[in-house]
């Protein structure tokens, strides 16, 4: 590769001005278009997953645009706009949405690349993006429907249809009712509460995905039990449950702490007292009324025949979160001291049972009073494949939990996409000015949607996408919510196939990928420190070398752009 | 990997390291994923049925493992390429749900790979393969269900229960005394069966094994079975009608946790220290004789002293049993665990028939029997054989028979074994593909024609003719309507053993419905997984 460039790259040196700014937004372009192109084919129902190894051996296969771009360990300055961008979708916003993100901020950028060649000001661009950002997003708000006001069963069925289009394009697609409604019934469970941790997501390898289920409460592994533990009864009705944050074993109460004895008949005394407080602590226990005795830290064997001596269930090394969940799902309260236990601070449920899952043990704990938690447990055939089917999960709640609390829908499959780049299209000729190049540009990189749709799916983009805009162009408005037709390569009418997405995704992204199409084209300049650079050159000698060759003769310029 | 160039044809640094990093996408990816995966199913084939094979591994410190377990061989097999890393998860979720058939959902994923090349060459999207690959799984699913058979069984009929237990066994190296195996296993589970909860705790079935003897000595012993002597070699070998004390103290003067030292500057208070301790031994073995107590099994060691005084007052005594052992003799004997010596009491002991030593032929390896106990919840199954590599095979086989089993509690449906399932569910697959407009219906048949590979692989493995014998079964299953169904006869497999006849029926060939059920969800399920994949990205050491 480097030889066949070896006389570009001389040309190069002699004739481009480097200090030029277009040169280094052009390049900057070209390198966020690039890494859109790897999450490009993992968009839609039809979407294909990647398998990245990273560097220390770990393997993941995925679907998600987030997780994806960022196992990809992306160095450029400008490309890492786009991995923020994919991240903020994905984290603080929605969850949901971060293949299409990506998609849109990289589509702008290559729409505003011709352009830029010709010599346009980034800025005026940039203007006339945020002017059609804004008229986008107006156009979606007045395009979403909403589902507020209906009774609960049809609201159920609503959500579960947002769930089951985020599903769609995942792994366990194949199961989409099957989650979508075990999705909707875990959210619908917490309620609107703003803890999304109480949604506990449990994964046991084996068994298929069929096999998962959805507990009205808290659901967890098995902890480390020590002799004895096997004696305890495994399954209470409407138990009280202690929650405790102490060791319970018999230990020095002190470090460092040393007895003498000058006596040795004080002997057994000593021992003797050390042995009546962690006796005290197990009968304050008992006395409390509690049959379930939950720890954080450990619960020797002392304390584990005591409890099994008096038909109490206890489990130590509770994990901290699970802790909190069956706290928050049985009106508990962790307690830090065995004193003066009172019923208030002690919790309930339903029925406890511990029970077995696939190869392992788990302490269930359901119909909780409260019923503010859920716990999915998920099976699968495979470790990936459960790892990989909980990201799924975690975006289908995500949309869920949106969808619920702002309430409206827009329709999905390309509809809204190429309705609003209509809308856009329209109203662009009604601009004086440069302005309506760049606003019919923007409309016309949104339907990159729809395309991609098409593409990842094998079908004829641009047959579909004619037929799309034909059938948006009607004045009367009724060829609005039609989208790609996954299943024949045609188009359909999306909102009729409940193929929805909440409108806030969809605001959000088009609201970030033109903000990161902003600020990639108003950079003209990047200055890098070239020391740090030589120091990454140091860690990474490899890399540094191979970079050295790349760049062999065109030197100076690689070291200004970057 | 270079991702992009600029207009001068210089490639951009977008990655860390990325000159290191190789990508693979598109078709290429996957056909280099599918041949991953077909060539783990292919080590794995030869091992199926009644007439498979075992293999030798050998880890890296030189053990030899010589098995026919699927899960088994995969997991030794250390694998590092990632999509056969799956292959090996399939084979052990199968292990950890069902325990069984582990080797016939590997071939089964890999057959499904390699009709997913097929089509793949002529240009069928992937993920329709999947889609219809997962169409077609819930029709041989629910196919299944219509094929199977309920089979009533109680604490005294086990027949059943032998039966399919036996077809388990019959493929792994101890199908010599396959029958006397599988009742042990039947037995076993029965005993620790929750049957009205439909639970077994597994757990509660220890099983063990020891050098020497024949595999025909292995027997059930309802009680527990410890690697341990008494402590004093001149203590009693039998005891009947033992009181057990089990104890998580040692016999030894307590100790405080907390940091001590004791200052003696006089001779009498010396003396009166090693006078104190000296009692401390007496009262010990005082409490435990007071209570009852007529043997005593103990977490902890225990002074020579107090051995001494033990094997004194005549006092049988066990050191050194570990934790879970002492919870399952707790367990059995209905006693409690007693962490002090002051708790002790007359209701916290354990009850046993017959507590002995046994010793094994010349060697003088001893190993202690505690049985007839009081809760027969605890058993254990203690194995003999001529060396090591056949007690872990044996381990292994007895694990999956107990797991069908146990899976027989559950959900008592069964089919046919002997690829007779597989085959009446590609009949019916095949005849549902028609049905299904669109690229799928190919996909569908594709899943037939994969579901064909298991009876085959039998067949071949037997020494049939594969494709002749898979033929005749076939026209076979269709030809005969039997009474009851009035349709498809899906009880004809393939005859690995020259019997004579094809009815699975009257062979007695078993498998459980979860189990079969299992192994399509799960190969489907995987397989979907690996054709969804169209990048492989790696760093360069992989």
């Amino acid at each position: 590769m480097a030889s066949m460039m070896q006389p570009q790259i001389i040309l190069l040196k002699e004739g481009t001005d480097t200090s030029q700014g277009k040169a280094q937004l052009v390049s900057n372009i070209n390198a966020c278009t690039a890494v859109a192109d790897v999450v490009r084919t993992t968009l839609g129902p039809r979407g294909m997953d990647k398998l990245i190894h990273d560097a220390n051996g770990s393997v993941t296969i995925s679907n998600d645009g987030a997780t994806i771009m960022k196992l990809l360990d992306i160095v450029h300055p400008a490309a890492k706009i786009l991995v923020d961008i994919a991240k903020s979708q994905d984290s603080e916003v929605v969850g949901d949405g971060t293949t299409t993100v990506v998609l849109l901020a990289a589509e702008f950028l290559r729409e505003a690349k011709p352009f830029i060649e010709d010599g346009v000001h980034p800025q005026n661009l940039i203007r006339s993006y945020r002017t059609a950002c804004n008229l986008a997003i107006d156009k979606v708000k007045s395009l979403a429907t909403s589902i507020e006001g209906k009774s609960l069963e049809e609201k159920k069925s609503l959500l579960s249809k947002c769930a089951q289009t985020t599903l769609n394009s995942k792994l366990i697609g194949g199961e989409k009712e099957f989650f979508a409604t075990m999705v909707v019934n875990a959210v619908i469970a917490i309620g609107t509460d703003d803890r999304l941790n109480m949604i506990g997501i449990k994964k046991v390898p084996g068994g298929n995905m069929r096999d998962s289920f959805l507990v009205d409460g808290v659901a967890f592994k098995k902890t480390f039990s020590y002799a004895g533990f096997e004696q305890q009864p495994k399954k209470f009705l409407n138990p009280k449950i202690l929650l405790l944050n102490i060791e319970l074993e018999l230990k020095s109460e002190k470090e460092n702490a040393e007895i003498r004895l000058s006596d040795p008949s004080q002997y057994q005394s000593i021992v003797d007292a050390e042995w009546n407080i962690i006796y005290e602590k197990l009968d304050k226990c008992v006395q409390s009324g509690a049959k379930v005795v939950l720890s954080r830290l450990a619960i020797g064997d002392l304390a584990t025949q005591y409890f099994a001596d008096r038909d109490i269930f206890c489990a130590g090394r509770v994990a901290e979160e699970d802790l909190q969940r069956v706290a928050a799902a049985s009106g508990g309260t962790v307690q830090t001291t065995v004193n003066n236990v009172i019923d208030e601070v002690l919790g309930t449920c339903e029925v406890f049972e511990e029970k077995q899952v696939g190869n392992e043990r788990f302490n269930i704990f359901s119909g909780c009073p409260s019923g503010r938690t859920a716990t999915i447990v998920l099976r699968g055939g495979a470790d990936q494949f459960i790892e990989e089917a909980e990201r799924s999960l975690h975006d289908a709640i995500m949309i869920v939990r949106r969808a619920l609390k702002n309430s409206t829908v827009v329709a999905g499959g390309g509809a809204i996409d190429m309705e609003i780049s209509r809308y856009l299209r329209q109203h662009a000729r009604s601009i004086l000015g440069k302005s309506q190049l760049f606003i019919n540009s923007y409309a016309k990189a949104l339907e990159i949607i729809p395309r991609q749709l098409c593409d990842n799916a094998g079908f004829d983009a641009t047959d579909v996408l004619n037929k799309l805009r034909q059938k948006h162009a009607h004045a009367s408005g009724e060829g609005a919510p039609y989208g790609v037709d996954i299943n024949t390569g045609g188009i359909a009418d999306s909102f009729a196939n409940f193929v929805w997405e909440p409108a806030v995704v969809k605001i959000n992204a088009i609201n970030a990928a033109t903000e990161a199409a902003c600020l990639v084209l108003s950079v003209d300049e990047t200055v890098k420190n070239p020391k740090s650079e030589s120091a990454q050159g140091d860690a990474a000698a490899m890399g540094g070398r191979g970079r050295g060759g790349a760049f062999r003769g065109g030197r100076g310029r690689g070291m200004r752009r970057r | 990997m270079a991702l992009a160039f600029d207009e001068y044809g210089r490639p951009f640094i977008i990655i860390k390291e990325q000159e290191q990093k190789t990508r693979l996408r598109g078709l290429d990816a996957q056909k280099a994923n599918i041949s991953a995966g077909r060539s783990v199913a292919r080590i794995l084939r030869t091992s199926l049925g009644p007439k498979g094979m075992d293999k030798m591994l050998s880890s890296p410190d030189g053990d030899v493992t010589i098995t026919n377990d699927g899960a088994t061989i995969l997991e030794q097999m250390d694998v590092d390429n990632q999509i056969a890393k799956l292959m090996v998860e399939l084979s052990r979720s199968q292990d950890y749900e069902i325990g069984d058939g582990t080797t016939g959902v590997v071939v089964m994923a890999g057959s499904l790979l390699e009709q997913a090349e097929k089509l793949l060459e002529r240009g069928i999207h992937p993920i329709r393969i999947a889609e219809g690959y997962e169409l077609a799984s819930r029709i041989a699913v629910e196919h299944l269900e219509r094929i199977a058979h309920k089979f009533e069984f109680g604490e005294n009929n086990i027949e059943s229960l032998v039966q399919t237990c036996m077809t388990t066994l019959s493929s792994k190296i101890v199908n010599r005394c396959k029958r006397q195996l599988a009742e042990i296993s039947v037995k076993a589970v029965l005993a620790v069966a929750d049957l009205e909860r439909k639970d077994v705790n597994l757990d509660l079935i220890k099983v063990d094994g020891k050098v020497g003897g024949k595999l025909e000595d292995t027997e059930l012993i309802y009680g527990i079975v410890v690697d341990k002597d008494m402590s004093h070699p001149q203590m009693p070998k039998q005891i009947q009608d033992a009181n057990i004390a089990i104890l998580t103290c040692p016999f030894e003067p307590p100790k405080p946790k907390t940091k001590h030292k004791v200052d003696i500057d006089t001779v009498e208070k010396f003396e009166a220290l090693r006078r104190q301790e000296h009692q401390y031994f007496d009262d010990m073995v005082q409490q435990c004789k007071d209570v009852g107590a007529t043997l005593v099994i103990c977490q902890w060691g225990f002074d020579d002293e107090a051995n001494h005084l033990l094997m004194h007052r005549n006092l049988p005594a066990v050191r050194w049993v570990g934790g879970v052992e002492l919870e399952l003799i707790a367990i059995a004997t209905g006693g409690r665990i007693v962490p002090r010596f002051q708790e002790l009491t007359a209701e916290k002991l354990g009850k046993a028939g017959l507590v002995r030593e046994k010793s094994f032929g010349t060697t003088k390896d001893r190993m202690l029997y505690i049985e007839h106990c009081a809760n027969s919840r605890a058993v254990t199954v203690f194995i003999r054989g001529g060396n090591k590599m056949m007690i872990e095979e044996t381990k292994r086989s007895i694990h999956d028979a107990l797991c069908v089993a146990r899976n027989l509690i559950r959900n008592n449906s069964i089919v046919y074994g002997g690829g007779s399932a597989e085959i009446a569910c590609s009949i019916a697959v095949e005849a549902a593909a028609d049905r299904y407009p669109g690229v799928e219906q190919y996909a569908i048949r594709a899943f037939a024609d994969a579901l064909d590979a298991i009876p085959m692989a039998l067949a071949e493995n037997s020494g049939l003719q594969p494709i002749e014998t898979l033929s005749a079964v076939k026209s076979q299953q269709i030809k005969i309507p039997t009474r009851v169904m009035q349709e498809n006869n899906p009880h004809c497999g393939i005859d690995c053993n020259d019997v004579g006849t094809t009815d699975m029926r009257e062979q007695n060939v078993f498998e459980t419905l979860i189990g079969k059920q299992q192994q399509v969800l799960l190969a489907t399920q995987v397989v979907k997984m690996i054709l969804k994949i169209d990048d492989v990205i790696s760093a360069a050491e992989f």
